[in-house]
C-alpha cells in the first residue's frame, strides 16, 4: 500500500524523474562535453533498445511476483542459434525466428517448472539459465561465429533509420505501446496484476494464476532474446557471451522505475531504462572503467530495491513525518 | 475448604467505547476443570487473555491462592503460576519433543556448552513425564506428531515450571479427532489429580459433561452463570438459553414470505470430502437464505470451497439449475453462476494494493472487456459507482485502493464483486467477522435483497448470525449434517452445532 511523504505522485513523480534526468544530463555533459552529441545520443538510443526490452520481459515476472535469473543464458543460447542459423545461410527472420523459439522454450520450462510444479523460481532459473549458457557453446566449440553476417542483413537493424531514429529505438518504442496497452488497458493486464498481487484472490476470482505465472517467464525469455538480436545487430558477431550483460540493467531498471513511480508498469520500466541506460553510457563516455560503472548501478539497484520495498518506504515517511510535521492529517 | 487457587472480582475491561467485560466475579478451586462456554463474542477469550497476561484489566480484583496479583505481560501471570497453551501453539518443528518442552531454558547450570546437553532434557523430560503419565514419544521431532501429541507437548512445555498451579486450555480439541481426544483428556484427568486447575474453553458441550467438574457461560461480556455438571445434568438446565440470551438484536432484515421461494438452484447430494465433511445432502432455492451453522473445524469453511470448485469433493454429486456439475477451479463455478464470498475476504477476496473498480470487475472480466481483451473503461467505471451506491460504500471512494478500507467497507467491495457477476448462487462464509455494527445490518440487508433474485447460503460460526438471517437452517458438527427439521427454533440450532444433537 502506497503511503503519501517522501515519495511524491502522479504529476509529482515524473517531475522528479525530469529533474533527475537533467541533473544527470547536467553532470554528465560537464564532465565529457561529447555527451550531447548527435553520436552519442544514436548510440544512447540503440543501447537503450536493448536494455529495455531485457526490461520490460523481465517486468512481466516481477509483476507476477517472481524473479527470473535465467534470461540472461537463455539470451547467450538463442545468440548462439541464431548466429549458427545466419552462418548456416537460413534468411534473416528464420534465424531470428529459431532464437525467439529458443526463447518460448527456456521461458514455458521456466514457467511450468515454477507455477505448476511448485519449484522455487530463483533456485530453478539459475539451474535453467546455466544449462542455456552452457549450451551457447553446443554449436561451434565457443568460437565466435560471424560468417554471412555482412551479407544476412541483421546488421540493418542497427544502422537503418526512421525518421531520424535508429530502427531498434522505434522498434523499442513500438513494442512498449503494445505492452503498455496489453498491461494496463486490457484484461490480460489486470490478470497479470491480480495474480502477482494477491494469487488466492485471483484464482478466487476465476483468473488461471499458474498460466498467467507460466507466461510471464515466457515473456521474460522472449524479452531476452529481442533484446540479444539487437545486440547482435550491432557487434556483427554471435559470441557466447553475448547476453550475459543483459541481468544487471534489467533489474536495475525494473526496480529504479518502480521505485521512482511507486510501483511496477510498463512506463517505469521504460523510466527506469531511460535512467540506468544514459547512466550506463556517461560512465563510459567519461572513460570510467566498466567494473565501476557496473558497481555504481548495481548500488543504484540497491537503492532502488529499498525504496520499493514497502517497510522502507513506510520508516522513511515516518521519518519525513516526523521531520517535517503536516499540519493536518486527512488519512482515514 | 482451601483457599480457591484463583478468584477473580470485579473484572472489567473496555476497548475505546465497547465494554467487553462487565463486572466478571469468577473463581476456580485447586484441582478443578472449569469450562468456559459462550458463543463468538461472549467474552470469554477476552478474560483468559486478562488471565494469562497478554490484556491489561481496566478495573477488578485477580488474587491467586488469596494473593492479589497484577499482570501486565504474559512474563508475569507466569511468574505467578498461570500457564496458558494458545488456540494454535507455535512449537518449533524441526526439533525434537524435549528441546521444545525446555526451549529457553535449556541449561540450569548456565555454561555455554551445556546448553544443548540433549541427555539432560531427556532426563528431565521423562522427570515431567512421571509426575504427568501420558503416552509420547518425546524423541520425534515435533512436525512429525499428531495433532494430540503436539498439544500435549505445548502443555507440558506450559508446566516445565515446576511452580505452575493453573493451567488455560483454548479450545484443544477442535482439530482433534474422537481418540486423540480422550487421550488429552487423561492428561487433563492426571493434572487435576495432582492439583492443578484448569481452565478450559470450548464449544463443544458433550466434553464439556465428559471431563469438566464445572462451567461457566459467558454472554455479551458477562458471566451470566456458574453450574457443577452434576448439576447441570440433574436439572436438564436450558444451556441454549443461558448462552444465547433472549433477544436477537434488530440488525437482521424481515425473511421474505414462504411463497416468494422459488425453484432449487443448487441441489448437493452425498457430498463428502475425506477428514472434512461426510454425506451431505440439501438444496438451495431461489427466493430464500439457507442458513448453514458450524462450530470451527464443523467442515463449513470446507464445504464452502467444495461447492465453490477451490477444493474437491471425493464424493457425492451437484446439480445447478437441473444440470450437473461438479467444477475443477473456481473459474468453473463463476461461469456457471456461483459466487464465493469467503471467510477470510483480505487473503482470498480482494485485491488489497488495486481500487474498488479492479476489484468489483475482477471476477467477471469477460464482462468487463471487448472481444480482444480490451476494458470497457468508461462503463466498469460507472458500473463500479452503481455499484458503491448500491451497496452503500463509506466513502465512496472507488478510486482508492481496497486495503485503506475498513473491514465493513472491504466486504461491502466483496459484496460488489459478485453483483457485478449476476450469480445464480451466493455463497457467504462468516460474512460480518471483522465488521461494524453499523455496516453489519446493511450487509445483512444486501444478502436479503440478494436472495430474491438468486439463492443465498450463509454459512457462519455465530449461530444467531445464522438463525437471524435463514429462512432455513441446518447444522453441521464434526462434519456431518445434525439431524434436526430446517426450521428448528435458535436454541436448537446452538445444540445441534455444538453438541450434535437438537435436543437436549
Amino acid at each position: 500500500m502506497m503511503k503519501s511523504g517522501l515519495l511524491p505522485h502522479g504529476a509529482g513523480r515524473v517531475l522528479a524523474f525530469l529533474g533527475l534526468v537533467a541533473v544527470m544530463a547536467t553532470l554528465f555533459t560537464l564532465a565529457e562535453p561529447r555527451f550531447l552529441s548527435q553520436a552519442n545520443f544514436s548510440a544512447m538510443t540503440r543501447h537503450m533498445a536493448a536494455n529495455g526490452l531485457a526490461a520490460l520481459g523481465l517486468t512481466f515476472v516481477v509483476i507476477v511476483r517472481r524473479f527470473d535469473l535465467s534470461f540472461a543464458g537463455v539470451a547467450c543460447f538463442a545468440a548462439m542459434t541464431i548466429g549458427f542459423a545466419i552462418a548456416g545461410g537460413l534468411p534473416l527472420w528464420v534465424a531470428i525466428g529459431s532464437g525467439i523459439l529458443v526463447g518460448v522454450v527456456a521461458g514455458a520450462v521456466n514457467g511450468i517448472a515454477i507455477s505448476h510444479f511448485g519449484l522455487p523460481d530463483i533456485v530453478t532459473t539459475i539451474a535453467t539459465g546455466s544449462i542455456a549458457a552452457g549450451m551457447a557453446f553446443l554449436y561451434s566449440g565457443g568460437r565466435t561465429i560471424f560468417q554471412n553476417f555482412f551479407t544476412s542483413g541483421i546488421i540493418d537493424l542497427n544502422d537503418a533509420r526512421v525518421l531520424g531514429f535508429s530502427v531498434s529505438f522505434v522498434f523499442l518504442i513500438a513494442i512498449y505501446a503494445c505492452a503498455w496497452v496489453l498491461m494496463h488497458r486490457t484484461r490480460y493486464g489486470a490478470a497479470f496484476y491480480a495474480t502477482g498481487e494477491n494469487p488466492v484472490s485471483a484464482f478466487y476470482s476465476g483468473i488461471p494464476t499458474r498460466t498467467y505465472t507460466a507466461l510471464a517467464f515466457v515473456a521474460c525469455a522472449v524479452g531476452a532474446v529481442l533484446a540479444v538480436v539487437l545486440i547482435l545487430a550491432e557487434s556483427g558477431t554471435a559470441d557466447t557471451n553475448e547476453g550475459a550483460n543483459l541481468l544487471m540493467p534489467a533489474y536495475a531498471a525494473v526496480f529504479l522505475g518502480a521505485a521512482l513511480m511507486g510501483g511496477t508498469s510498463v512506463l517505469a520500466t521504460l523510466s527506469g531504462t531511460f535512467l540506468i541506460t544514459m547512466l550506463l553510457d556517461g560512465f563510459a563516455l567519461a572513460g570510467m572503467p566498466y567494473y565501476y560503472s557496473d558497481g555504481i548501478v548495481s548500488a543504484i539497484l540497491l537503492g532502488g530495491v529499498l525504496l520499493f520495498d514497502p517497510r522502507v518506504r513506510d520508516i522513511l515517511d515516518d521519518a519525513v513525518r516526523f521531520l517535517i510535521p503536516k499540519k493536518t492529517e486527512t488519512r482515514r | 475448604m482451601a483457599l480457591p487457587a484463583l478468584t477473580a472480582t470485579s473484572v472489567t475491561k473496555r476497548f475505546g467505547p465497547f465494554v467487553a467485560l462487565h463486572d466478571i466475579d469468577f473463581s476456580l478451586e485447586p484441582g478443578e476443570i472449569h469450562a468456559l462456554l459462550g458463543v463468538n463474542g461472549a467474552g470469554k477469550s477476552t478474560f483468559i487473555k486478562i488471565l494469562s497476561g497478554i490484556h491489561v484489566k481496566d478495573g477488578g480484583r485477580i488474587e491467586l491462592a488469596g494473593r492479589e496479583v497484577h499482570f501486565h505481560s504474559p512474563q508475569d501471570a507466569i511468574r505467578a503460576g498461570i500457564a496458558t497453551v494458545q488456540q494454535h501453539p507455535e512449537l518449533v518443528p524441526d526439533i525434537s519433543g524435549y528441546e521444545n518442552i525446555f526451549l529457553g531454558r535449556e541449561s540450569e547450570g548456565g555454561s555455554l556448552f551445556a546448553r544443548m546437553d540433549r541427555k539432560a532434557l531427556e532426563r528431565r523430560g521423562q522427570a515431567l513425564l512421571k509426575r504427568f503419565p501420558v503416552e509420547i514419544d518425546l524423541s520425534r521431532k515435533v512436525g512429525e506428531m499428531p495433532a494430540v501429541e503436539r498439544e500435549i507437548v505445548a502443555i507440558l512445555q506450559a508446566l516445565a515450571g515446576e511452580h505452575i498451579r493453573v493451567l488455560i486450555l483454548d479450545e484443544p480439541t477442535s482439530t482433534l479427532t474422537e481418540v486423540e481426544k480422550d487421550i488429552l483428556f487423561r492428561l487433563m484427568a492426571n493434572l487435576r489429580e495432582s492439583g492443578i486447575a484448569i481452565i478450559y474453553i470450548t464449544h463443544r458441550l458433550d466434553e464439556v459433561y465428559e471431563i469438566a467438574d464445572r462451567f461457566s457461560v459467558f454472554r455479551g461480556g458477562r458471566r451470566v452463570a456458574t453450574v457443577a455438571v452434576t448439576e447441570a445434568r440433574e436439572e436438564r438446565l436450558s444451556l441454549a438459553e443461558l448462552m444465547l440470551g433472549e433477544t436477537l438484536g434488530e440488525v437482521f432484515p424481515e425473511k421474505n414470505a414462504a411463497p416468494s421461494r422459488g425453484e432449487a438452484v443448487l441441489e448437493v447430494r452425498g457430498l463428502a470430502r475425506d477428514g472434512a465433511f461426510e454425506d451431505l445432502t440439501f438444496a438451495a432455492r431461489r427466493g430464500e437464505i439457507l442458513g448453514v451453522f458450524g462450530l470451527v473445524g464443523s467442515g463449513i469453511d470446507e464445504l464452502s470451497k467444495a461447492l465453490f470448485g477451490a477444493m474437491p469433493p471425493d464424493r457425492g454429486a451437484m446439480r445447478l439449475l437441473g444440470q450437473e456439475a461438479s467444477f475443477s477451479s473456481p473459474g468453473e463455478a463463476l461461469a456457471r453462476g456461483i459466487f464465493l464470498v469467503p471467510g477470510d475476504r483480505r487473503s482470498e477476496g480482494l485485491t488489497l494494493s488495486r481500487s474498488s473498480i479492479f476489484n468489483m470487475t475482477l471476477a467477471k472480466l469477460d464482462k468487463a472487456s471487448r472481444r480482444g481483451g480490451l476494458m470497457r473503461r468508461p462503463d466498469n467505471l460507472r458500473a463500479a459507482r452503481r455499484l458503491a451506491e448500491e451497496v452503500t460504500l463509506q466513502p465512496p471512494d472507488i478510486g482508492a485502493p481496497v486495503g485503506r478500507f475498513s473491514g465493513g467497507n472491504q466486504q461491502k467491495v466483496v459484496i460488489a464483486k459478485g453483483l457485478y457477476t449476476e450469480a445464480e448462487l451466493y455463497i457467504f462464509v462468516e460474512p460480518t467477522v471483522g465488521v461494524d455494527i453499523g455496516a453489519r445490518s446493511r450487509i445483512y440487508g444486501l444478502m436479503r435483497e440478494l436472495s430474491r433474485k438468486a439463492a443465498v447460503i450463509v454459512m457462519s460460526t455465530d449461530c444467531d448470525e445464522v438463525f437471524g438471517l435463514a429462512d432455513r437452517t441446518i447444522a453441521l458438527y464434526r462434519g456431518k449434517r445434525v439431524p434436526a427439521p430446517e426450521d428448528m427454533p435458535r436454541g436448537d440450532l446452538l445444540m445441534a452445532g455444538i453438541l450434535g444433537e437438537a435436543h437436549t
